[in-house]
């Protein structure tokens, strides 16, 4: 099959209804509370066996793209964010949202992620092969460096209290410790409860903290003190123009998210918060995040897309799947017996190019769905509240649910909305648990790992550590992090 | 007015939502029609043959199955023991003429999933499929609310052998050398390995080669994978279906522990070939809880059969890269049991590094 065909292929009639439909899909499970793209890949993975291979994975790459942004929505209307990757957007969306802006704020979403999507599919259609042996290159030591940077990312991010951060992030990494420990073998804290045994799961986590402790402190107010937010209106080129005034920044999320995107397991989180962070450091008015700053939007929006491009490199590239997502589309591809890897451009031109380009469309569908939608999506804020908080309740509990058909996932989304809900109260910030919960496991098995290897190659574990020049390089980063995080505290206070 | 239907329509969205996904979560909806269909059977005998005629070839085994069935799969979506579950699901039902559902139940190392199947309602509707000795391993490590026996074996559809691999430029090109270079430097090789089972493969060739190769724990595949290609570990202990992405990166296999070549890697030499006597597989098992009515142990195990001697069942396998051995209900039982000889000392001479 020559190019042309394949070109012509992307271009029919097919291609577009099902870019539109996953797309559209992906938006809808990214904005109910509890489900993400990925379990909606997970919910359509036997539909595609029934598809053409290249519109399987295409559906399934138009519910990742779709899913990513989709969590933005109900976080800047409600301040309940779909999914973790959405956080940033319901810590600065939401004052806007307040301020009457809410449709601002979603379009600065939408675009954003149009962006940081584009950035990174178009970095996987041209530099895949040089991505995936930088990818290889991260190992036990590079993983360690690069996490920690992540808890330093905390001490940027949020807060008026560096201690009351340092609190949260301390029980992120409480949470993140239970479960059999990858050290000694011993159990931490698991109360003879199998399901414990593995630690607990971010997403319940995330569901109670965001969704259900906001969704409690609704519950019982009354009518007047619920604030009928005004919405006025703005032109789109309005907001795209402020964007294009902010490109530097908006170009460097876009890479950040692309290159952290890349790393296995946590990519997506990380890359969100980092940029998130950088941000603010970066910003002219640093004082004015967690008011309502759309520079936070635009950051962590075009990050989160951009991860849905390079989280594929891996998998495109090495056949290795980067995240819990792309290991769900590897599978709906070796069941029609395509087997990703380097290979797969020579034996399957037709579904790794369709694919590419297709993932192209995806940003495009995106940008359109969402910025026709924005419209019907405010009309979420003239719905009573006391409609909202049961509707997101359910969504919430069935989420956690969900995940691997498990009330015991139930418990620890309710238990966590209790704790959130008191944390807000005294202002505990809520964002840093998450980073400790999804670091602190990466950050000690990277360094048992490293332990490990070190006393098998006998030598000391800074020198094992530091051999490899990229993980000089990202010690440095850490220190440079570490040095700006510090400065950047004493000017915002 | 106007409110009334926005509500309208979220609360309908929602429930539509909840409706979409209950149909993959946690029960299928009855089919009403196949309700009757029972019914009926049950009631009247051999005065109405025409109705019955559509009926006749499942309910040759009793009146199994009366429901949609459920496999549980204690894995996340996507893997290797959840793409046997579906293929099985998917001709199963074609066999039985009803829908079975696929219901992932991940956590705890398969644990939670495989404790859910031991204590599903024994009537034939709960099946479940895993990766023996998966099994074996956690009952022997941890303290499982199930044991071997707390299953009916009805088949066995694939066998995956432990396999070595090493990196690009590796130092060793044979598993001689590799063990050469472990006996006269012990502990300096590192071997990585994920969960409970591949760290078990390493202690086995360990004691059987008998030196001391360091094991590195990995999250899964892809991380494991990753490590190896990247130079980070020198060998990677895991199941030779990572044939095709260790070796097309410049990565090649040591060898891999099954009795005999299997045609999908018969390029590729056993342990044995080279003088290390190891067997050890996974292999992808469909169990129903124990205590399942004979008549639907006796449908269910036909239905398999006749799935076994289809060549479009076998392709499915082969063409999602996985090495294909049907074994009946028969024939799974003695092959388990003579694993679960080896398995066992290993795991108990080993217990501490668990």
């Amino acid at each position: 099959m020559d190019a042309l065909q394949i070109f012509l292929d992307i271009l029919s009639f097919d291609v577009f209804l099902i870019v539109f439909a996953g797309v559209l899909i992906g938006i809808f499970v990214g904005a109910i509370p509890g489900l993400n793209g990925a379990i909606g890949i997970s919910l359509l993975l036997p539909l595609t066996f029934a598809l053409e291979p290249q519109h399987g994975i295409l559906l399934l790459g138009g519910i990742y793209m779709g899913g990513m942004y989709g969590g933005s929505i109900t976080a800047i209307l409600l301040n309940v964010p779909g999914d973790v990757v959405a956080a940033p957007a319901a810590m600065e969306g939401y004052p806007l949202t307040k301020q009457g802006r809410a449709k601002e704020a979603l379009y600065y979403s939408i675009f954003s992620s149009m962006f940081g999507g584009f950035i990174g599919v178009v970095i996987l259609i041209l530099f895949t092969p040089p991505l995936a042996s930088l990818a290889l290159e991260f190992g036990p030591a590079e993983m360690f460096f690069i996490s920690l940077s992540g808890l330093v990312v905390i001490g940027a991010l949020t807060g008026s209290n560096i201690y009351k951060s340092m609190f949260a992030a301390l029980f992120g990494l409480f949470i993140g410790m239970i479960g059999i420990s990858q050290v000694t073998g011993t159990e931490r804290f698991t109360m003879n409860i199998p399901e414990l045994r593995e630690g607990i799961e971010v997403v319940p986590v995330v569901l109670g903290l965001f969704c259900l402790a906001e969704m409690f402190l609704n519950i019982g107010k009354k009518a007047t003190e619920t604030v009928q937010y005004e919405d006025q209106s703005i032109k789109r080129m309005t907001v795209v123009s402020q964007i294009l005034k902010r490109k530097f920044l908006v170009f460097k999320s876009g890479v950040i998210g692309t290159c952290i995107g890349l790393l296995p397991g946590v990519g997506t989180t990380l890359a969100v918060f980092m940029s998130y962070g950088e941000a603010k450091r970066t910003s002219k008015e640093p004082e004015k995040f967690e008011k309502g700053n759309p520079e936070g939007i635009m950051a962590s929006e075009a990050a989160n897309n951009a991860t849905v491009g390079s989280s594929m490199v891996p998998l495109l590239a090495l056949g290795v799947p980067g995240s819990p997502t792309t290991a769900i589309i590897a599978g709906a591809l070796i069941i029609h017996g395509i087997i990703l890897g380097p290979d797969l451009f020579a034996t399957r031109p037709d579904v790794a190019y369709t694919f590419l380009f297709g993932m192209l469309l995806t940003v495009v569908a995106m940008a359109i769905i969402g910025a026709v939608g924005i419209k019907y999506f405010s009309y979420v804020l003239k719905i009573n509240i006391m409609y909202i908080v049961p509707v997101v309740l359910v969504f919430a509990l069935f989420g956690a649910y969900s995940l691997r058909n498990s009330m015991f996932d139930v418990m620890v989304a309710i238990v966590l909305g209790i704790i959130g809900a008191v944390f807000k109260k005294i202002d505990v910030p809520l964002a840093p648990i998450i980073i400790g919960l999804v670091l602190g496991p990466l950050i000690e098995t990277n360094l048992v790992r490293s332990m490990t290897i070190a006393e098998a190659q006998q030598v000391p574990l800074l020198q094992y550590m530091l051999t490899n020049p990229l993980a000089i390089i990202l010690l440095i980063l850490l220190i440079l992090m570490l040095i700006v995080v510090v400065r950047l505290r004493r000017r915002t206070g | 007015m106007k409110k009334f239907t926005r509500t309208g329509i979220v609360l309908a969205l929602s429930a539509a939502v909840v409706a979409a996904c209950g149909d993959n979560g946690e029960e299928a909806p009855e089919d009403t029609n196949g309700d009757d269909n029972g019914a009926a059977d049950e009631v009247e005998t051999d005065d109405d043959d025409e109705d019955d005629d559509d009926d006749d070839d499942e309910a040759a085994a009793g009146d199994f199955p009366e429901e949609d069935l459920e496999i549980i799969v204690p894995y996340s979506a996507g893997g290797g023991g959840d793409t046997v579950a579906r293929i099985v699901s998917d001709h199963l039902g074609d066999e039985l003429g009803v829908t079975v559902n696929v219901i992932n139940q991940e956590g705890a190392g398969g644990e939670v999933g495989i404790t859910d199947m031991a204590n599903s309602e024994p009537d034939g509707h709960t099946l479940g499929v895993f990766g023996y000795p998966d099994n074996v391993v956690l009952e022997n490590t941890v303290d499982t609310d199930f044991e071997f026996d707390s299953f009916e074996y009805l088949g066995a559809f694939d066998e995956v052998p432990h396999a070595l691999f090493v990196g690009p430029d590796s130092q060793f090109e044979d598993i001689d050398e590799l063990v050469e270079y472990a006996e006269e430097n012990p502990g300096e090789v590192t071997v990585g390995e994920s969960g409970a089972l591949g760290l078990l493969k390493v202690l086995a060739f360990n004691d059987l080669a008998d030196v001391q190769m360091t094991p590195v724990n990995f999250d899964g595949g892809g991380e494991l994978t990753n490590a190896l290609l990247g130079g980070h570990v020198d060998v990677a202990s895991t199941s030779i279906t990572s044939y095709d992405e260790i070796s097309g990166q410049d990565g090649a296999p040591l060898g891999y522990a099954a009795d005999e070549r299997i045609d999908m890697f018969d390029d590729v030499p056993t342990f044995e070939e080279q003088g290390y006597d190891l067997s050890l597989s996974v292999s992808r098992v469909l169990v129903a809880p124990e205590g399942i009515p004979e008549e639907a142990e006796e449908a269910l195990s036909e239905a398999l059969d006749n799935l076994g001697e289809s060549e479009e069942f076998q392709q499915a396998f082969e063409d999602a890269n996985l090495p294909y051995r049907y074994l009946d209900n028969d024939e799974v039982d003695e092959e388990l049991e003579n694993n679960n000889e080896t398995i066992q000392p290993l795991i108990e001479e080993n217990e501490e590094d668990f």
